[in-house]
């Protein structure tokens, strides 16, 4: 593999001093002058009319400048997918976290007391709180349209005859939770009028530009009149991917022309943010004797709650990940995606992938376990490899590291060790066991068209600044490009400056979403730099007379490879400077994609990620109390920027699989959230992360920026179900529904017997 | 708003802000002070990330009311660094990779520093339990557990 | 979660002063200690808005001293103080472990056993501890002193025997001897900072025989005040201790408690546990006993 001289380095974020000093201001550290504060009043009921709304007596509170309602919204729908979302409601609230009002006052306390003079009277109706009677469509609809907001059927093969042929038949109904994205910093924003007279919004997001949009829509403002900054966000993971308080900002500043601050509460957040989607999904595999897999048959249903939001494509990635990576020549998929009035469920890591993958891993394992097979053994006969015909039949051109992966967990030492480290029992109550699963995902937006520009500015002292609208989440995407760029440039990385998220200075480098924002922007900067190069490379000719084809750039200067003369970016830029040449260089990519397949958006992708992992579980079978003791992560995300980001991506997304797999369970009764806070719901800690080793399977992706693809999400894909099988396999009882919470699995273990110590 | 003025110690130097008594001090230090390296993320004593230090101990800025600080020292993330040289423990934060959105890392590095001021050695276990009331939802802990040993080391020194 | 701006906060130095304070003002103040607690009860409003009597400064109150025949823990102690306490943990070493699992650091640093026992929530983690080292409370007024057992401190659900112009001053427990073991045991949800779904403490005075002379057992989390486990402790006292006895134990704990469904478990599943927690605890301490070569 080609060595660079600042790609593969593990060198600490550029990012990480002013972060760690307190200097980064984030979206909820800003503040001004003559600043009002704003408060949403949301829903008291999960589903009901709205049969008025008073806003008279807030009005007159002390302190109160604003309120507003849909009155005030010119167009009061909107939707990424399907315009089915209100900035305020008018006809119905849908969940409790809809918002119904929007007070803005001199403080917050003022806001918040004045949000509880408004009178809003109601007429409840009933919550369709549970998604297969709100198929049957016989009782209320969450909207008009009805509950089913999308169903699609894709089959290929015949699985009935398949089935008529196997050797072994396994049939499941797995659920999976609402899993909810608790970011440190909850949702949170400034607005403000810039010199330029533009509604400018500072908040938090995942593309500013989208943003943006969404904003001139609803407000029915012109696009030059709005700009929208997202400076480093607290955390995001898809949560900060719809709208939350950026309209709201937008309006207040609109309407009274002053400056405005939002900051939800962690139990406003809570309540109000997307979540990820609870799934229902059966599903029957067969395989041959070998353990070849014939056939899958899955049927699954998406709870979307009150808005679709990204809602479809989320099913999109659970219909395509639903055979998990591998070559089944016959499957039946049923899809669902349905309103209810349980919440609101959107983007969150992985998509629909990690809710599949629990499904079709947990399968494949009673598979080998019905034939006696070695788990890994039964994975490797059925993986893709490059070359090959997936599911959809498309084939599948992008590079594939599951084989080796598994192949590099079968030699892993915590396997080998599978069969002693499950006899030992320190206590009688204690049983511990080894799983293993495999995972895949898309990593670009599939067939649905994805582009984006950046832009590399040349500055008079010979440094770049590198302008894009990626958005740092946390996800460390800026000191990834800065990186990139450092090497396409070749100069010090202390000389590249990143410029990054705002709309009135840095080009659409299109969504910060899908794990492809680093392959996305780093093509881009590839067409950019090659452009910067060829005007580097210009006014060397310029300055010397020597021709073009002559020179190359070298560690900040163009130099001559016959004569060895040179010259510095810095001279390069006052030349482009003076011959009027411009000192600017853009490259737009677009990410290649396929035609869709019908019945779907966006499948198949080019492009996957891959990952298999493996975990050692301890459960106490006296309490259900699952300890995760380690984790082996074995992703194959290309090649690896950083390794240090690289590491901490994976290790960040599976210790958010832990919590999807045995902690996070977002209590939801009748459309109520139960677990509203950090104490109910409860994410993983530092005793609760498991000790994790990271072994990246490196591939390399051809058409990646230097050869790297995603890493963003596949961390948590395959760690639900991992855990999952090595609770199978340290107690005999497989639960097939997570997050598998210490009740749930106590009560499983009783139902089984298993709950004596011996 | 009933206010009154309270004196305390601020990173070393001596404060006086005219405050209501039952703010909590996170409430000031950010909506009055602007001092934003404290970091807001439940205000219910649950993640950690407002931890300042008290007279030297790790507490929730947001479980303290300013009449509870009256008189006494507060150590804030911003007041490590001072003006110069970032504190070892940032440092070794910084260098492990330990920073990912850095939302929670003010938190983290006021609860690793009053750790290793009452115990320069600390075991694992010493660690996992000092910071077991600090939620990270993007790091998965393992390099701030590195960090907080670099820093130990680094320390030592 | 509404700032609290409109709250006066009276802050006294001494004990005296404060006391003085209470007589003048009861009912319309609420003591605060470390506010861990009550800051989060009264923005949410949870509990009602009332000025402050901030007693968080008078050391005074802030102490862990040897008494005659008990230790004797001033009100304000912090968790932290009580866990590191080499007195707590020689003679009530299970306080110090409870201790050592109140919240995190940061709520260890600040939260007094005063404001867990007078919060009395059913989950604190300090009172079944308390309950089996038969605490006594010291209640102060500017019109005496009154010392109260602890299960009569508690008559319902954060029901109490203390007077609006009462402020709890010191905690008393009983040392334990050396033919004395014990354990504390918290089932919660996560690993890291959690409240109790289940907790208990156990107390047992060995006799000659590896039997137990005496036992006490008390839980929290499964009724509207920590309850003790009589019927297990008269199941198990002075009988034989092998795996069938103890298992037979533990289960009655199931007369003596009367668990809810509530966010964090069912009242079925605390009923399991309860049994289940108790019956580790004691294998846990027999296991340590036959270990110890006895
Ligand atoms: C994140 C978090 C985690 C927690 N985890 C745990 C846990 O694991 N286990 C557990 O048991 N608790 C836990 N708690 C609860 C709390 O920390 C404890 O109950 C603590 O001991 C309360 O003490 P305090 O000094 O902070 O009381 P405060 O909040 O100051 O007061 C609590 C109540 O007691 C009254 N009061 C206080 N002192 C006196 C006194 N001397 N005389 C009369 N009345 C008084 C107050 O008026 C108030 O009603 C947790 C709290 C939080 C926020």
């Amino acid at each position: 593999m080609q060595q660079f001289r600042w790609v593969g380095r593990p060198i600490p974020r550029l990012d990480a001093l002013d972060k760690a000093v307190g200097r980064t201001k984030y979206p909820s550290d800003y503040y001004m002058d003559n600043m009002l504060w704003g408060k949403v009043l949301r829903s008291k009921y999960p589903h009901a009319k709205i049969l008025s709304i008073d806003v008279s007596k807030a009005l007159k509170h002390p302190g109160v400048v604003a309120v507003f309602t849909h009155k005030d919204i010119p167009n009061n729908r909107f939707g990424l997918f399907h315009k089915d979302r209100p900035v305020l409601c008018d006809d119905k609230v849908r969940y409790i976290g809809d918002p119904v009002a929007l007070v803005a006052a001199e403080t917050p306390e003022a806001a918040e007391d004045a949000a509880n003079l408004i009178d809003v009277r109601y007429e409840p109706l009933p919550v369709v709180d549970d998604v297969f009677k709100a198929v049957e469509g016989d009782g209320a609809k969450v909207h008009e349209r009805g509950n089913v907001a999308r169903q699609t059927r894709i089959t290929f093969g015949d699985v009935e005859e398949a089935f008529d042929n196997a050797e072994v038949i396994v049939e499941n109904t797995y659920r999976t939770g609402a899993q909810i994205h608790a970011y440190l910093e909850t949702e949170a924003g400034l607005s403000y009028i810039d010199e330029k007279g533009r509604i400018t919004i500072v908040s938090c997001g995942q593309s500013p530009y989208r943003d943006k949009k969404e904003i001139c829509e609803t407000l029915a403002l012109p696009e030059e009149k709005v700009r929208v900054i997202i400076p480093p966000v607290g955390g995001a993971f898809g949560g900060k991917d719809d709208i939350s308080v950026q309209i709201f900002l937008a309006l207040i500043t609109l309407k009274t022309g002053r400056p405005a601050k939002m900051f939800l509460s962690r139990e406003e957040s809570t309540i109000s943010s997307t979540k990820r989607h609870m799934a229902y999904i059966t599903m029957k595999t067969a395989a041959d004797k070998n353990g070849k897999l014939l056939a899958n048959q899955t049927e699954i249903i998406l709870d979307t709650g009150a808005y679709e939001g990204l809602g479809p494509a989320v099913l999109d990635v659970a219909i395509e990940n639903c055979n998990g990576p591998y070559k089944i020549p016959n499957i039946d998929i049923k899809a669902k995606l349905v309103y209810t009035n349980n919440y609101f469920a959107s983007a969150f890591r992985g998509f629909g992938a990690p809710q599949v993958m629990f499904a079709i891993e947990s399968q494949v394992d009673a598979i080998a376990e019905k034939l006696g097979l070695d788990p890994i053994e039964i994975r490797l006969r059925n993986v893709v490899r490059r070359g090959d015909y997936g599911v959809f039949r498309n084939k599948i051109e992008g590079s594939v590291g599951i084989a080796d992966a598994l192949e590099k967990a079968r030699m892993h030492e915590l396997w080998l060790r599978r069969d002693d480290i499950r006899k030992t029992r320190h206590r009688p109550w204690i049983r511990q066991g080894v799983g293993v699963a495999a995972a895949v995902k898309g990593y670009t937006i599939g067939a649905l068209p994805d582009k984006g520009v950046v832009g590399i500015e040349l500055t008079t002292d010979g440094r770049f600044i590198i302008k894009l609208s990626s958005t740092e989440i946390g996800q460390g995407v800026v000191a990834a490009i800065a990186q990139i760029a450092a090497d396409m440039l070749s100069c010090h990385l202390k000389n590249i400056e990143i410029k990054a998220a705002d709309t009135s200075q840095t080009p659409d480098t299109s969504v910060t979403s899908a794990s492809r924002q680093l392959y996305l922007a780093g093509n881009a900067l590839r067409k950019a730099s090659e452009e910067m190069i060829k005007k580097l490379i210009t006014a060397f000719s310029i300055a010397t007379g020597e021709p073009a084809y002559n020179a190359s750039v070298s560690d900040g200067y163009v130099v001559s490879t016959s004569t060895g003369r040179r010259l510095s970016y810095s001279e390069a830029a006052r030349i482009l400077e003076e011959k009027g040449i411009g000192r600017e260089a853009f490259g737009e990519y677009e990410v290649p994609r396929t035609t869709p397949i019908p019945g779907t958006l966006e499948i198949p992708h080019l492009f996957y990620m891959y990952a298999a992992a493996i975990a050692h579980v301890e459960v106490n079978i006296l309490t259900g109390v699952v300890k995760v003791k380690k984790l082996v992560l074995l992703p194959d995300a290309g090649r690896v920027i950083n390794p240090q980001t690289f590491t901490g991506q994976v290790e960040g997304a599976a210790a958010q699989g832990i919590g999807y797999a045995v902690l996070e369970d977002a209590k939801i009764e009748q459309g109520i959230l139960r677990t509203i806070n950090l104490s109910t719901y409860l994410i993983p800690s530092i005793k609760d992360a498991p000790a994790m080793e990271v072994i990246p399977i490196e591939t390399t992706e051809d058409t990646g920026p230097l050869g790297a693809k995603g890493v963003g999400e596949i961390g948590i894909i395959p760690v639900a179900p991992a855990v999952a099988n090595a609770i199978k396999h340290a107690t005999g009882v497989r639960v097939l529904e997570v997050p598998i919470t210490p009740e749930r699995l106590y009560r499983r273990l009783k139902e089984a017997g298993q709950n004596t110590p011996r | 708003m009933r206010r009154r003025v309270v004196r305390f110690i601020l990173n070393g130097e001596e404060v006086e802000v005219y405050v209501p008594p039952a703010f909590t001090l996170l409430e000031v230090l950010r909506d009055v002070l602007h001092l934003t390296g404290t970091k807001d993320g439940c205000s219910d004593g649950d993640c950690g990330a407002c931890t300042v230090l008290l007279d030297g101990k790790a507490v929730h800025s947001c479980l303290t009311i300013m009449a509870q600080v009256e008189g006494r020292e507060v150590t804030t993330v911003e007041g490590l660094a001072g003006d110069g040289e970032p504190d070892v423990v940032q440092k070794a934060y910084v260098e492990t990779g330990a920073i990912q959105c850095g939302y929670c890392i003010p938190g983290f590095i006021m609860a690793t520093k009053a750790l290793l001021t009452a115990n320069p050695s600390p075991s694992e276990d010493d660690i996992l339990e000092a910071l077991r009331g600090n939620l990270c939802r993007c790091t998965g802990y393992v390099k701030i557990v590195e960090a907080v040993k670099k820093a130990v080391e680094e320390a030592g020194r | 979660m509404n700032r609290l701006h409109d709250i006066e906060v009276y802050s006294p130095k001494t004990l005296e002063e404060a006391l003085e304070i209470l007589r003048r003002e009861g009912d319309r103040v609420k003591v605060i200690a470390g506010g861990t607690d009550l800051i989060i009860q009264m923005k949410d409003g949870i509990m009602p808005r009332k000025n402050l009597l901030n007693i968080y400064s008078i050391d005074e109150l802030r102490y862990i001293r040897m008494g005659n025949d008990s230790i004797r823990i001033g009100a304000l102690t912090s968790f932290t103080d009580i866990a590191s306490s080499a007195l707590i943990r020689n003679y009530a070493r299970i306080l110090a472990d409870a201790a050592n699992t109140i919240g995190s650091i940061q709520i260890m640093n600040k939260a007094s056993i005063g404001g867990n026992l007078v919060n009395a929530s059913p989950a604190a983690d300090s009172i079944p501890p308390l309950y089996v080292l038969d605490a006594v409370l010291v209640l102060r007024s500017v019109e005496g002193v009154r010392e109260v057992p602890i299960q009569s401190f508690y008559r319902g659900y954060k029901k109490l025997d203390i007077r609006s112009d009462e402020l709890l001053t010191e905690v008393r427990v009983r040392r334990m001897a050396e033919d004395e073991d014990g354990i504390f045991l918290k089932h919660g949800l996560r690993l890291g900072d959690a409240i109790s779904v289940v907790n208990a403490a156990l107390l047992v005075k060995w006799d000659g025989d590896d039997r137990f002379k005496d036992v006490k057992i008390a839980l929290g989390a499964v009724a509207p005040t920590v309850v003790r486990a009589r019927s297990c402790e008269e199941a198990l006292t002075g009988k034989e201790l092998n795996d069938s006895t103890i298992w037979d134990a533990a289960s009655k704990v199931v007369n003596d408690i009367s668990p809810i469904d509530d966010v964090r478990g069912t009242a079925e599943y605390r009923r399991e546990m309860s049994v289940n927690l108790l019956y580790i605890g004691l294998w846990e301490i027999i296991n340590k006993r036959n270990q110890a070569g006895w």
